[in-house]
């Protein structure tokens, strides 16, 4: 059983379809990533799923039905627009938004004792969340969605605001959560911030699906026959099975022909003794094959 | 069910807790406590306990009954005392032995007049008790109780026909009731009205609204913040009124006025009940504006509003008192934002049938549930739309609950 279905929703607001007959899933103890271009729909779609509004056409099933009020204990949200309670302390706000996801007093104490040690804001606990930092406020967000131990996280843009120090922390933090067995979804622009945490991913844009696969299917889908090689010596202007040779990042990047293989090239390589420091199959940035897409798209339609 | 009583709870803690409460609810009582005091020592140091003097010729304050020992503290009663003749008296006066002395003629008891000499005009009081004095000795061995009524003249009962309602001329002070029991209705709906305005608008303020949404019901939020904001009113009611009957109790044991005091329960839990459905509603009107405005302050204006019905009956005090069945008087009786108070003057000075009461009470309580309602969907249709304003008709199109 999926842990979320979307089927061929849409939803427009005034002239704009912000949602055009989106279907994916998300399975059980997966990351997933909703990934696309700032407007393209990825928002509504997560405010569709968590029954915030009501989709024109088309269904959503969330933990295997319809969202109820028991459901929503089960989930933890961190929405795009991030929001505490400013005037209050911040111990006070995460206890309130715990009892909210239905945590008796006590759980939801210790629950959140042990988050804010994790996250570092335990000399914080008595402030008021106004006089915190960006970045303290977004790991208080990050408590608010993990206190009540949800079986389904969904994050719009976890990594906004966020230093790399802290990035990397979040990273770990919901690897971490994966594997303890929890469902996670990502909705984010930042591509190449997710392509190493996500199992599967859906592409949107424009409100439509353009890419739904997992991380590996797609790569493959997209990869092309190129290699990079950093060599301490200068290449040759021409290489046998190579159709072409260009500087790349301080390496240089090997057009293959195309019934040659990686392999054969490596081993000519060697055989003509060029000292190599690095040999690697390029494979696609997720934000390569999203341009490659939507460029192909656009094509498509002129 | 519990994730509503939490939202009550921190509503209520959020506020009854805060200084900025307590400095409001003690200020009321304060402000009225130092006024009595100033009252109280003013007339406790004006007041001359100097003894009066008297010159009999009459023969009435031969064997002189004194009067009876006052509790009454601002009128302690004065010694009386007796003068051989106007010389003796005259010179008492004039060493403040006394503040001022009568005289009781030799025909007094043919034309009952008294001079009364004094350098300084003695208040009503002094008057009172030479009068009572004079009365008391002219009266010996009748009944005093029996004096005492035919002096004070003919008090009459205004009665409605069923005996349902009665109003005694000397129990004016039941028209004061209606508007102190409204005032306190103004500040304290105006109190927690606003800070149901405040708690729903810093919703969006802090984008909270899509959190607590994905946790709780749209309606358990508004219900939760409404039962939590009016509890902070009535625990100010409940704290002023208990001020205020402590001070009567008290007040009573010194003034015998409060001690005679007689306000009929039955009209106030009237009042009171006509109150509640009216407070809801304009707790649920401020909800519903708080939910379509996007900043406090600009709510906070639009709140002031609801003042203007509430107030209105006392702009309209004359007409509805001269006239309490009067058009004026029945529709704001009708007319839900003014009705608790416009209702509670017209019962202070007309019958009004139970059918018709009951009628007044039934219309505010649907009404107040029809505001509920349209708070609720002018949250649910709020939400989302961060810095954007409702207009009323979105409120009320159909297809709205989809968005």
């Amino acid at each position: 059983m999926a842990s979320i279905e979307v089927r061929n929703i849409s939803k427009r607001f005034g002239e704009t379809q912000a949602v055009n007959g989106v279907s994916f899933e998300v399975r059980p103890g997966e990351i997933f990533g909703l990934l696309g271009p700032n407007g393209a729909g990825k928002t509504t779609t997560i405010r569709i799923i968590l029954d915030i509004f009501k989709p024109d056409s088309g269904s959503v099933s969330i933990l295997g039905g319809e969202m109820t009020e028991e459901k929503k204990n089960r989930i933890g949200y961190i929405p795009e627009e991030r929001g505490l309670y400013q005037d209050i302390p911040l111990e006070r706000c995460l206890q309130f938004l715990a009892l909210l996801k239905g945590m008796t007093r006590l759980e939801a104490d210790s629950s959140i004792n042990n988050l804010l040690e994790r996250f570092d804001l335990v000399q914080s606990r008595k402030k008021k969340v106004k006089e915190l930092s960006k970045g303290m406020q977004q790991k208080a967000q990050l408590i608010t969605a993990l206190a009540h131990d949800p079986a389904l996280i969904i994050i719009d843009e976890p990594f906004n605001a966020l230093d790399p120090i802290n990035t990397q922390m979040v990273k770990d933090l919901l690897s971490e959560q994966r594997d303890q067995g929890k469902t996670i979804v990502m909705c984010t622009h930042q591509m190449n911030q997710v392509e190493q945490l996500c199992d599967r991913l859906v592409l949107i844009d424009r409100g439509k699906v353009i890419l739904h696969g997992t991380l590996e299917d797609i790569r493959k889908r997209f990869a092309s026959n190129n290699i990079l090689v950093r060599s301490l010596n200068k290449l040759p202007a021409a290489f046998p099975g190579v159709e072409a040779i260009e500087p790349y990042n301080g390496q240089y990047k090997m057009i293959l022909k195309q019934d040659a293989t990686p392999q054969s090239v490596l081993k000519n390589l060697v055989e003509e003794g060029i000292m190599l420091e690095e040999f690697e199959i390029a494979v696609p940035s997720l934000d390569e094959i999203f341009i490659k897409v939507v460029k192909n798209k656009g094509e498509e339609n002129e | 069910m519990n994730k509503f009583w939490e939202i009550v709870r921190y509503e209520y803690t959020r506020h009854v807790f805060r200084k900025r409460f307590i400095f409001a609810l003690l200020s009321l009582p304060l402000i009225i406590l130092a006024i009595v005091l100033v009252i109280f020592f003013m007339s406790y140091f004006t007041s001359d306990r100097t003894p009066i003097g008297y010159v009999d010729h009459s023969g009435v304050l031969a064997n002189p009954i004194q009067l009876p020992e006052s509790t009454n503290i601002f009128d302690p009663l004065l010694q009386m005392i007796p003068f051989k003749s106007e010389e003796i008296a005259e010179k008492a006066l004039q060493t403040d032995e006394i503040q001022t002395y009568f005289i009781l003629p030799e025909d007094f008891e043919v034309n009952y007049s008294v001079p009364l000499i004094y350098y300084e005009q003695p208040g009503e009081k002094v008057h009172n008790q030479i009068s009572q004095f004079v009365h008391q000795n002219l009266f010996a061995g009748e009944q005093i109780e029996f004096e005492s009524r035919i002096t004070e003249g003919t008090n009459f009962t205004l009665q409605s026909p069923s005996g349902e309602q009665e109003f005694q001329e000397e129990e004016w002070y039941n028209i004061l009731v209606p508007f102190i029991i409204g005032g306190i209705f103004i500040i304290v709906v105006m109190t927690s009205g606003g800070y149901l305005l405040q708690a729903v608008v810093e919703e969006k303020e802090n984008r909270t609204m899509e959190i607590v949404i994905t946790s709780v019901s749209p309606m358990q939020l508004m219900a939760g913040k409404i039962i939590g904001n009016i509890s902070v009113g009535l625990t100010q009611l409940i704290i002023w009124v208990a001020f205020g009957w402590l001070a009567f109790a008290l007040g009573g044991q010194y003034i015998p006025f409060i001690a005679n005091l007689h306000i009929s329960t039955q009209y106030i839990v009237r009042c009171l009940l006509l109150m509640l459905p009216a407070f809801v509603t304009v707790a649920a009107l401020m909800a519903a504006i708080g939910a379509t405005m996007t900043e406090s302050r600009e709510a906070q204006q639009i709140s002031g509003l609801f003042t203007i019905p509430v107030m209105m009956p006392y702009w309209f005090a004359i007409p509805l008192m001269v006239n309490p069945d009067g058009s004026v008087a029945i529709f704001l009786s009708y007319f839900p934002l003014s009705a608790p108070v416009a209702l509670s003057l017209r019962m202070a000075f007309t019958p009004i049938p139970l059918w018709e009461y009951a009628l007044n009470l039934t219309f505010l309580v649907a009404f107040a549930i029809f505001t509920i309602w349209l708070a609720g969907r002018a949250f649910r249709i709020g939400l989302l739309q961060y810095g954007k304003r409702i207009s009323l008709s979105q409120l009320f199109r159909k297809e709205a609950h989809n968005e």
